[in-house]
């Protein structure tokens, strides 16, 4: 049993990209960054020693789930959610839902994603996909990270939704549930922009926003006392490059999605203004850009002495100064 | 960034990237991963490394398969402790080969689903990731 009638479509991230085509098979047409700029996606947070993680690492995106919730508060669309305290009742459920031909979106481990190339696969607890159709053992996805359809074994998916550790998913299932007649997107639009503005540059938290990209431009210089050796030194700069383009994020680290957005809303809201930040968002992204070829480069080739981690430290450090600048002008831009 | 300079070919991985087009819009292009295209074998090169000096570990029986697999995927000892829902503090134990030695086969299981391995291949540290290899 498949629903036929669902359209899949690849996208850059996978919640945003998920909810855009939950909704679009719902009746309302919205863009991917649409979605990601209205429920305030972009931001930045710098995480030296977590007991989650094995080596410091950094975020790009708001909490996985406020891109659903932001949504919800800020255009009145309502989804459906749903968590389990077994697995016999999750399976039970999604069947249930998959037999009245709605498409459901879940929460999964990425490590357990079988059709995912190897290499590929972490232990992340926050991918959303679709769940379209069911063939005897096998579930149909519709990842957006895929160019087709694909087919995923019962057993992993179970697997995925029901992995511990942090933010397990629980299980969690969610599809729409009502969509208003009419949606204030110049409102909604206006709300995502300053809650990002307010994320970026005013959180008292110094790990967060642009405090926690100079906080990273600062230890960056540190990783090499964490690594292991050069090749786990080179490894953890080489993860700078896939986590600003490879891991969703449509290039950049979100730059090149956001600037997208601000474009379109700046045809929604007929505010010239942000037309102009958006051109300006494009060459932070292409900053951004920058900085994931230059850690690619000096990983593959180990040269991380101190010199170059310095000057890896000053290109981000500069990022920060241009962010800084950016959402203090994006805010008076919508005033 | 331009549209021209947004292609990469890597059929291995595809991605969606958001770019400048030719009549000054943004939108997105699918493209594949440079990283993927560039420097996949650097990666494989790394891990085959680091698994070559983690099992001469094991077999110098100075750690356990569990620290073996705990090392190659990147986990924490309270990451792994809340994914196989036992005690950290008994986590770290089965990291030592002594205490490996005598673990039950319920715990055991829990190891291999984390891990995604049988618990044969568990044991003798066989990692599903080296599987579909393209370099």
């Amino acid at each position: 049993m498949i629903i036929d009638s669902y359209h899949h479509r690849m996208a850059a991230h996978c919640e945003s990209g998920t909810i855009a085509s939950l909704l679009g098979h719902a009746g309302l047409e919205i863009t991917e960054p649409l979605v990601f700029g209205i429920a305030g996606g972009i931001f930045f947070g710098y995480f030296h020693k977590m007991k989650s993680f094995a080596f410091p690492t950094f975020i790009l995106r708001n909490k996985p789930g406020q891109i659903r919730t932001n949504l919800e508060k800020r255009s009145g669309i309502k989804f459906r959610t749903y968590c389990f305290k077994t697995e016999e009742s999750g399976v039970k459920k999604l069947d249930e839902l998959l037999d009245k031909n709605i498409p459901v979106a879940c929460q999964v481990d990425f490590f357990y994603m079988d059709y995912v190339p190897s290499w590929e696969r972490v232990h992340i607890n926050v991918h959303f996909m679709s769940v379209i159709g069911k063939k005897e053992s096998t579930y149909i996805i519709s990842d957006c990270y895929f160019p087709e359809t694909v087919e995923l074994d019962a057993g992993s998916l179970l697997k995925g939704r029901f992995a511990g550790g942090t933010m397990s998913p629980k299980g969690f299932l969610f599809h729409t549930d009502q969509i208003p007649v009419s949606i204030d997107f110049e409102k909604a639009i206006l709300k995502g922009i300053k809650k990002t503005c307010f994320n970026m540059l005013n959180i008292p938290i110094p790990f967060l926003g642009v405090k926690g990209i100079r906080m990273f431009a600062r230890k960056v210089m540190d990783w090499p006392k964490f690594a292991r050796d050069i090749e786990h030194l080179s490894h953890e700069i080489m993860k700078i490059n896939i986590l600003l383009e490879d891991q969703g994020t449509g290039g950049a680290g979100f730059r090149f999605m956001y600037a997208t957005f601000l474009q379109q809303a700046s045809d929604m809201t007929q505010n010239q203004e942000l037309k102009r930040m958006s051109e300006k968002m494009m060459e932070i992204g292409d900053g951004w850009r920058e900085i994931s070829l230059f850690s690619a480069r000096i990983g593959k080739n180990r040269d991380l002495g101190p010199d170059r981690l310095k000057q890896l430290s000053e290109m981000i450090y500069e990022q920060a100064e241009v962010e800084e600048r950016f959402f203090q002008e994006l805010r008076k831009s919508i005033l | 960034m331009k549209e021209k300079d947004g292609y990469v070919d890597c059929p291995e991985q595809q991605l969606i990237l958001y770019v400048e087009k030719s009549n000054g819009e943004y939108g997105p292009i699918q493209t594949g991963s440079f990283i993927t295209a560039n420097f996949l074998d650097d990666y494989y090169l790394k891990r085959d490394h680091l698994v070559a000096s983690l099992k001469e570990k094991v077999e110098r029986n100075e750690i356990s398969p569990i620290h073996y697999y705990l090392i190659l995927e990147d986990l924490t000892i309270p990451e792994l402790a809340a994914r196989v829902k036992l005690c950290r503090w008994t986590v770290r134990k089965h990291l030592n080969p002594k205490y490996f030695a005598k673990i039950n086969d319920r715990e055991l299981t829990r190891y291999a689903v984390v891990f995604n391995v049988s618990i044969h291949d568990l044991r003798s540290m066989i990692s599903p990731k080296n599987e579909d290899r393209k370099i």
